[in-house]
């Protein structure tokens, strides 16, 4: 019987090219990329960047934008129906927006993987797992978000909840589907013959080869979650004032609409940007790991 | 491109979100805000089932547009006794209800009788006074007699709580009594209510006793009237602006300026408007039972830039409780009603030991003041808890605020969880507004302040009995000065009466009954 030596026959493979080759050369993506990350920046250093503060209303309400006739050069981005500088609260707003999704995407995403995982390995889980996400992707996120805002009040903590669960059966679905096909893999099969443990299994093998797909759907998911979020806002359940949120922003500029739309269409943008520039990236990583369109 | 043109671009944006209303020649639709959880006049306080109650049935007194002089209504006349403590109304004899039948004394003892009924829970019930008895002398002639005098008798009785009920409709309705019909008397009868949609009356035809206030006394002069619940304020601007609908007072303030403009559109307004709104103080809470420090935040507060800034100058700044046009309003507090002054405002609170901190916030034996306000949600206290918190940051405030849904507002109102608490209610006199909020028995709500005061209380029962307008005005005049010099309200501001309508209707008077702009409606009618 001839020895087999593994690590050769390993080496011998062509080395797979990284994620970063494989990312489409589309110009597109990484002016996306780019723009997200300078929003992701900003939203950081938001205390730094902001000339005003935020909450700070003494200056005069309505003053458009300081390229628009009647700016004024000190308020770049004008002010509120307040007088708060627009562009202060709109560096705040994107980081209370961008908090809420990541937040929600981290707790759902977290939890949808988990139950996924268990639904697929654990077979006698996987029907009551499934049937509970099936009962709440019933529900649509924003009656998630009345009923908390209901129970524990409007703001960002009851607009995170709803998120978090309505992202999770999504996740769930996509989860439990990869990790199906990668319980059916000989490797795993090998795995249980050698007697490695449950958990050693999970962590080292199921989960690791899940996270491509699900980390792909949580990027296009990040930009929904964005859009729920800043709707949940525009309706008076996410942030409480005076934190400014983007969609709240927009819902306090629909009384100047017709005199100082700048005050609605400037957050409204930021919302459009944000969730354009993470369904271009979400596109991008989907086609760089999706080994079908790669060979096509 | 102009406002008009903009709002017909909104409008047809928005036209898909509205059920299509086909607004025939003699139908008119007007669109509000929110609708009533129900339509019984003992049980539904709000201004959403007062403005279709008024149309629906009548009352035995009905009020002028000046909001002080009493009218007939189903009563042709009235006595009242010297020591006021019994009233005689004489009633018309041609008044019937939308089935026909005709209404007689019975009817209006026993209206009254449900209305204090303890089982019929009313929250309302104080407004009918100490009740001894109310009987049928005859079947045109009622008695209306009181343990004790009660000088806004006839104001109260013109409310929509003392519309006319008919016995028979109550009991064959049970507890669907206003919510699947009411039979009255008034010049529009129930058709059909669509919940938080729209409510359908038709024209009563028989309708010849309306108030002597309108020149056309009945009937109506549109065949059908559609209240449509239209939530979104920009999208009832549109369904003017547009013909959807032909009137409506729920207007954006930004839209004033709009409906000049427009020749197609026309603005109605009534000087007599009282309805208010303040940020109530829970004064026994810590911190806020300083009455330095409640007076430092009335002080802080920028009445004039609310008005200017959110509400485009069209509402009064508001520095007292009730507006000074009202019935027993005390006018030697014009000189003295606490106004926007930051500096005062600043040196009282360093007076009174609250130091501010290197964040700019200010404490007091190491606590924080950061009184935690309860309110609505919904645009309008959003943006009214905003500039007030922006305007006590300036004097170095943390005001936290808490808005919760209007379904669970009330029952968060109803506890001791709160500092400071934003409201905004109608009153039709200084007494009525005093003896609702200011009573040491309406503690924990409507008196929500927790005020618990002897001399209020003796004065308001000397406001409440007075037989003459003099000693009424005397004593609530005492409450007003009493309440205003412990600062237990931040005034806001007060609430104009602004009707927008159809250039196709005939001009309009607005009345301002219970904040209900149409009342009647008699005066409603296409241009020929």
């Amino acid at each position: 019987m001839t020895a087999i030596d593994i690590d050769q026959s390993l080496e011998a493979l062509p080395a797979r090219p990284g994620l970063w080759r494989r990312l489409p050369r589309d110009s597109a993506v990484w002016i996306s990329g780019a723009t997200l990350l300078a929003i992701v920046l900003a939203a950081i250093f938001a205390p730094l960047l902001a000339p005003y503060d935020p909450y700070e209303t003494g200056q005069p309400p309505f003053i458009p934008p300081s390229f628009m006739d009647g700016g004024m050069p000190q308020f770049l981005l004008g002010t509120d129906n307040q007088g708060r500088d627009m562009l202060s609260r709109l560096l705040f707003g994107a980081r209370t927006t961008l908090i809420t999704g990541v937040l929600a995407i981290v707790f759902g995403g977290g939890t949808g993987v988990v139950l996924g995982i268990a639904s697929a390995y654990f077979t006698r889980l996987s029907t009551p797992i499934m049937r509970v996400v099936d009962v709440m992707l019933s529900f649509p996120a924003i009656l998630f978000g009345l009923a908390f805002a209901a129970v524990i009040g409007p703001g960002t903590t009851a607009v995170v909840i709803a998120l978090s669960i309505a992202a999770v059966p999504d996740v769930a679905r996509i989860t439990r589907s990869t990790a199906v096909i990668i319980m059916g893999q000989e490797y795993m099969e090998a795995g249980r013959a050698i007697g490695l443990s449950d958990g050693y299994l999970i962590t080292r093998y199921l989960a690791l080869n899940c996270l491509g797909p699900v980390f792909v759907f949580l990027t296009l998911r990040f930009g929904q979650v964005i859009l729920i979020s800043a709707i949940l806002s525009f309706l008076g359940l996410g942030a409480r004032p005076p934190y400014a949120e983007l969609g709240m922003m927009a819902s306090q500029g629909r009384d100047a609409l017709f005199f100082a739309p700048h005050i609605a269409v400037i957050p409204s943008f930021a919302i459009f940007i944000i969730v354009l520039c993470t369904n271009l990236l979400g596109d991008s990583l989907r086609d760089a790991l999706d080994p079908r369109l790669r060979n096509s | 491109m102009n406002n008009e043109n903009r709002c017909a671009i909104a409008a047809l944006a928005l036209a898909g979100l509205m059920t299509a209303t086909a607004a025939g020649a003699q139908s008119i639709t007007v669109v509000r805000e929110v609708d009533s959880d129900r339509y019984d006049p003992h049980r539904s306080t709000a201004r959403g089932a007062s403005e279709v109650l008024f149309m629906l049935g009548d009352t035995l007194v009905s009020l002028d547009y000046d909001m002080k002089t009493i009218k007939p209504g189903l009563a042709e006349s009235w006595t009242q006794s010297p020591d006021g403590l019994s009233y005689v109304f004489n009633l018309r004899k041609d008044v019937q209800f939308c089935n026909g039948k005709k209404m007689t004394a019975a009817d209006v003892v026993y209206s009254i009788k449900r209305w204090i009924d303890p089982e019929t829970k009313s929250p309302v019930r104080w407004r009918a006074g100490k009740v001894a008895d109310v009987v049928a002398k005859d079947d045109y002639t009622v008695e209306y007699k009181l343990t004790a005098p009660f000088s806004e008798l006839l104001y109260q009785l013109t409310q929509s709580f003392a519309v006319v009920i008919d016995k028979e409709d109550v009991a064959k309705l049970g507890a669907d009594f206003g919510v699947k019909g009411l039979n009255g008397t008034g010049p529009f009868c129930w058709v059909e209510w669509k919940p938080r949609d729209e409510f359908r009356m038709k024209r009563h035809d028989a309708y010849k006793w309306g108030p002597p206030i309108y020149d056309n006394r009945g009937p109506a002069q549109v065949q059908e009237v559609v209240w449509k619940i239209v939530p979104e304020e920009n999208t009832r601007l549109a369904a003017l602006m547009t013909g959807q609908s032909q009137i409506t007072q729920y207007i954006p303030y930004s839209g004033f300026r709009t409906i000049r403009a427009n020749p197609n559109t026309k603005l109605i307004g009534s000087r007599e408007a009282f309805w208010t709104y303040f940020m109530g103080f829970k004064i026994d809470k810590a911190e806020v039972n300083d009455e330095r420090l409640r007076k430092a935040i009335v002080m802080a507060v920028d009445q004039g830039a609310i008005a200017k800034n959110l509400y485009f100058g069209e509402v009064e700044p508001a520095y007292s409780y009730i507006s000074q046009q009202a019935l027993d309003w005390n006018k030697k507090l014009d000189a003295t009603l606490i106004k926007t002054d930051v500096a005062g405002a600043n040196k009282l609170l360093d007076e009174a030991g609250f130091a501010r901190g290197a964040d700019g916030f200010r404490t007091r034996n190491g606590k924080k003041i950061e009184p935690v306000l309860y309110s609505f949600t919904g645009s309008t206290w959003q943006k009214l808890a905003e500039a007030v918190q922006g305007d006590l940051r300036k004097v170095g405030i943390d005001m936290r605020v808490q808005l919760f849904d209007p379904t669970i507002a009330w029952g968060k109102m109803a506890t001791q969880e709160f500092d400071v608490f934003g409201m905004s209610y109608p009153y039709i006199s200084a007494g009525d507004a005093l003896n609702l909020y200011f009573r040491s028995a309406n503690v924990p709500t409507p008196n929500r302040m927790n005020w618990k005061d002897a001399k209020t209380d003796a004065l308001l029962d000397k406001g409440m009995t007075a037989v003459k307008d003099a000693d009424r005005a005397e004593a609530y005049g005492e409450v007003l000065e009493q309440v205003h010099n412990a600062a237990l309200w931040i005034p806001l501001y007060h609430e104009p009466m602004k009707i927008g309508y159809s250039a196709k209707l005939a001009p309009l008077k607005a009345h301002n009954i219970y904040g209900c702009g149409l009342y009647k409606g008699l005066d409603i009618k296409f241009v020929k």
